[in-house]
């Protein structure tokens, strides 16, 4: 496997399977992933980017094969390791009539965060919604729902990050923003799988980079020294090779 | 047991169940004494009784086969529930055929609120809920999930139903013919019941076998267009 | 939901006679028939606000236990259903002149164990509509058949208490249906955690 750094390792999933009866969503898939680094997924849509995604999340069970998380099994019986993961999907998981200070004190207080209000404000701070702490969710434009939903998917301070096309439909300043914070997730603790079928964005933080075609990895590596152009040109590449 | 097993023993029992209705049917016309109330129309009771008692035994099946899947996820759990419920439908039905037909005779109305009528009626809109529930998701996988809930719940009911609608019988009597109780019975009419009981359960499972077959073909098709693919 | 249930009230009064019918005996079933359209109403909006946002996918993936998620919906439910229960209650009284006198009580008491089982399935089965494309066009056809039992206990154990018979006269049947909720909200929490899974 390409890529591996010597930190601990955190995401672990072998044997990936995931069908919809017939179809094949997740194909034979292993990853595994240390501390510190930064995967990128790349793929056509219908790639089954999302649903591995759903997979590492916990929020949806593999047809077979397993997902482990700083080595415990991600069990449904069990919640511990929910502690562990964070995610930011195309949707917000917030909800509308709620502030944006309800929303995360909400989901603080169901992660049982001690320190919230703390925590809470540095968040806001961070994503820059701190003057927009008390509006309604539904009053606020789609890029500051998504930096709303940053500062929820991070709350909690999750070992591992994944990301569902966080980028799509964001406006300039919001990019900035998640850009910014991404980039400080690579502080070496930090895990993150973001999946994309941009690439143009998020391709150059990544330390690793893997096309997803019909389910499976068809290519693994990484940016190193390569050009963005080149890597386009390879991407048609593996996708039409396959196709 | 293999697919083709399955369909072995699904043609061996079917056709035994088959025999067995045959001999049922000569001994419901020509062998049974006429019961003394109802007549000769008191005869569709070895046919509707049996048909009843298969339905149940579809539920009570469907819901342990549904229990055990959402434990260990095993598909074929889940088949097995499916086929049971669809076999139960279709005897769930015949009760409801025969039952009017038979009130219609021996009470001059074609419904009526007995107790073992509404329980059928209501196990048959059980079984229609776990059809319909299971084809109106995307994901199979969460469609097999929900009807395993609607099995388990469902025969969970069946208990306070039964209870229920007896308990509502008895404040609402109704000018109710003679029904034959189980050790009331005079000997030919318990054989030939137990007969039908017996007949019944064997196509019952002759059935069920045939459809388990089918759907085991289907997983296998779907499993060879996914490594294909 | 207050006004859906004085409303029907009104709508009830128009459609029967109350000439040659008691009010106090046709009053009992109207009321529980009220009490489950009006909570199948409230119970297929259970996750609405979480359908929003995929807020639901949110709460499934804390740390928060999948009983107490279904146990929350539930109180939500109950107390939505039973305070409508009562104003049903209060409403039926006054259109149809009927005097509880010492049995208020129990009546009230009756009506809290109905909503519970009612809100016991119907969360469960919510959870369920929700999941499918036929949404709470699925919930009447899966509740409706489970209902039965506690309709038949319910009125069964209102109706007498209405006409100022003594509690005791009707126990059985309040047991049953207490015996109904309590399955229903011990079966539910254990296998609303298969519903919401993935």
């Amino acid at each position: 496997m390409i890529g591996v750094s010597s930190g601990r390792l955190v995401l672990e999933a072998k044997g990936l399977h995931r069908n919809y009866g017939s179809i094949v969503a997740v194909g034979a898939l292993d990853l595994s992933m240390s501390e510190g680094e930064f995967l990128t997924i790349v793929g056509p849509n219908g790639a089954g980017k999302s649903t591995l995604l759903s997979i590492l999340s916990g929020a949806m069970r593999p047809t077979t094969g397993s997902v482990r998380v700083c080595g415990e099994e991600l069990d449904f019986a069990r919640y511990e390791w929910r502690h562990r993961i964070g995610m930011l999907s195309h949707q917000g998981f917030l909800y509308d009539r709620m502030t944006v200070e309800e929303n995360l004190s909400f989901y603080g207080k169901l992660f049982g965060i001690s320190d919230l209000e703390d925590r809470i404000a540095s968040r806001l701070r961070r994503v820059g919604l701190s003057e927009r702490a008390r509006s309604e969710v539904r009053k606020l434009s789609h890029g500051m729902r998504q930096r709303a939903s940053l500062a929820r998917a991070l709350l909690h301070d999750p070992d591992v990050v994944l990301l569902d096309e966080p980028y799509s439909g964001l406006d300039p300043a919001a990019a900035v923003v998640l850009r910014d914070v991404l980039e400080e997730l690579k502080d070496g603790r930090r895990t993150v799988v973001m999946v994309t079928h941009n690439l143009r964005e998020g391709l150059e933080m990544a330390t690793r980079i893997a096309i997803q075609v019909g389910g499976r990895f068809e290519w693994e590596g990484s940016l190193k020294g390569a050009l963005w152009k080149d890597f386009e040109s390879h991407y048609h590449s593996v996708v039409e090779g396959r196709v | 047991m293999t697919t083709a097993g399955m369909r072995r023993g699904g043609v061996v029992l079917t056709v035994l169940g088959l025999v067995g209705l045959i001999a049922l049917y000569w001994m419901c016309f020509f062998w049974v004494s006429t019961e003394v109330n109802q007549g000769v129309v008191q005869r569709i009771f070895y046919v509707h009784v049996p048909a009843a008692w298969t339905s149940f035994l579809a539920i009570g099946f469907a819901a342990l086969a549904s229990g055990m899947y959402l434990w260990l996820r095993d598909d074929r759990l889940d088949r097995a529930a499916l086929c049971a419920i669809e076999g139960g439908l279709v005897f769930a039905t015949l009760v409801l055929t025969t039952g009017p037909l038979w009130g219609k005779i021996a009470w001059g109305t074609y419904w009526t609120w007995e107790p073992r009528l509404t329980l059928t009626l209501l196990l048959w809109f059980i079984f229609v809920g776990y059809i319909m529930v299971r084809n109106s998701t995307e994901d199979p996988d969460k469609g097999k999930r929900f009807a395993a809930v609607v099995a388990i719940i469902g025969a969970m009911d069946i208990p306070f139903i039964h209870l229920s609608v007896v308990w509502f019988r008895s404040l609402h009597p109704e000018p109710v013919v003679a029904k034959p109780d189980g050790p009331t019975l005079p000997g030919d009419m318990l054989v030939t019941l137990l007969f039908g009981v017996l007949v019944f359960s064997l196509l019952f499972f002759g059935l069920f076998l045939f459809r388990y077959a089918v759907e085991a073909l289907r997983a296998e098709a779907d499993l060879r267009a996914r490594s294909t693919a | 939901m207050c006004a859906f249930a004085v409303l029907t009230g009104v709508l009830f009064n128009f459609s029967i006679d109350t000439t040659t019918v008691r009010p106090n005996e046709v009053a009992t079933g109207l009321i529980w028939m009220t009490l489950i359209f009006g909570g199948l109403l409230g119970v297929g909006r259970t996750f609405h606000l979480e359908s929003q946002d995929g807020a639901l996918q949110g709460i499934l993936m804390s740390p928060a236990p999948k009983d107490a998620i279904f146990l929350g919906k539930l109180i939500a439910n109950f107390v939505l259903l039973y305070v409508v229960s009562l104003l049903v209650l209060g409403v039926f009284g006054l259109f149809f002149g009927i005097d509880l006198g010492r049995n208020f009580g129990w009546v009230v008491f009756v009506l809290a164990i109905g909503s519970l089982g009612f809100v016991a399935v119907g969360t469960l089965f919510a959870a369920v509509a929700a999941g499918t494309h036929l949404r709470e066009t699925l919930l009447p056809v899966l509740v409706f058949p489970l209902m039965v039992p506690m309709v038949i206990y319910g009125v069964g154990a209102m109706m007498p208490l209405v006409s100022g018979r003594p509690f005791t006269e009707v126990e059985g049947n309040v047991r049953m249906l207490g015996a109904f909720a309590l399955a229903g909200v011990a079966a539910g929490a254990v296998l609303f955690r298969y519903v919401v899974e993935d």
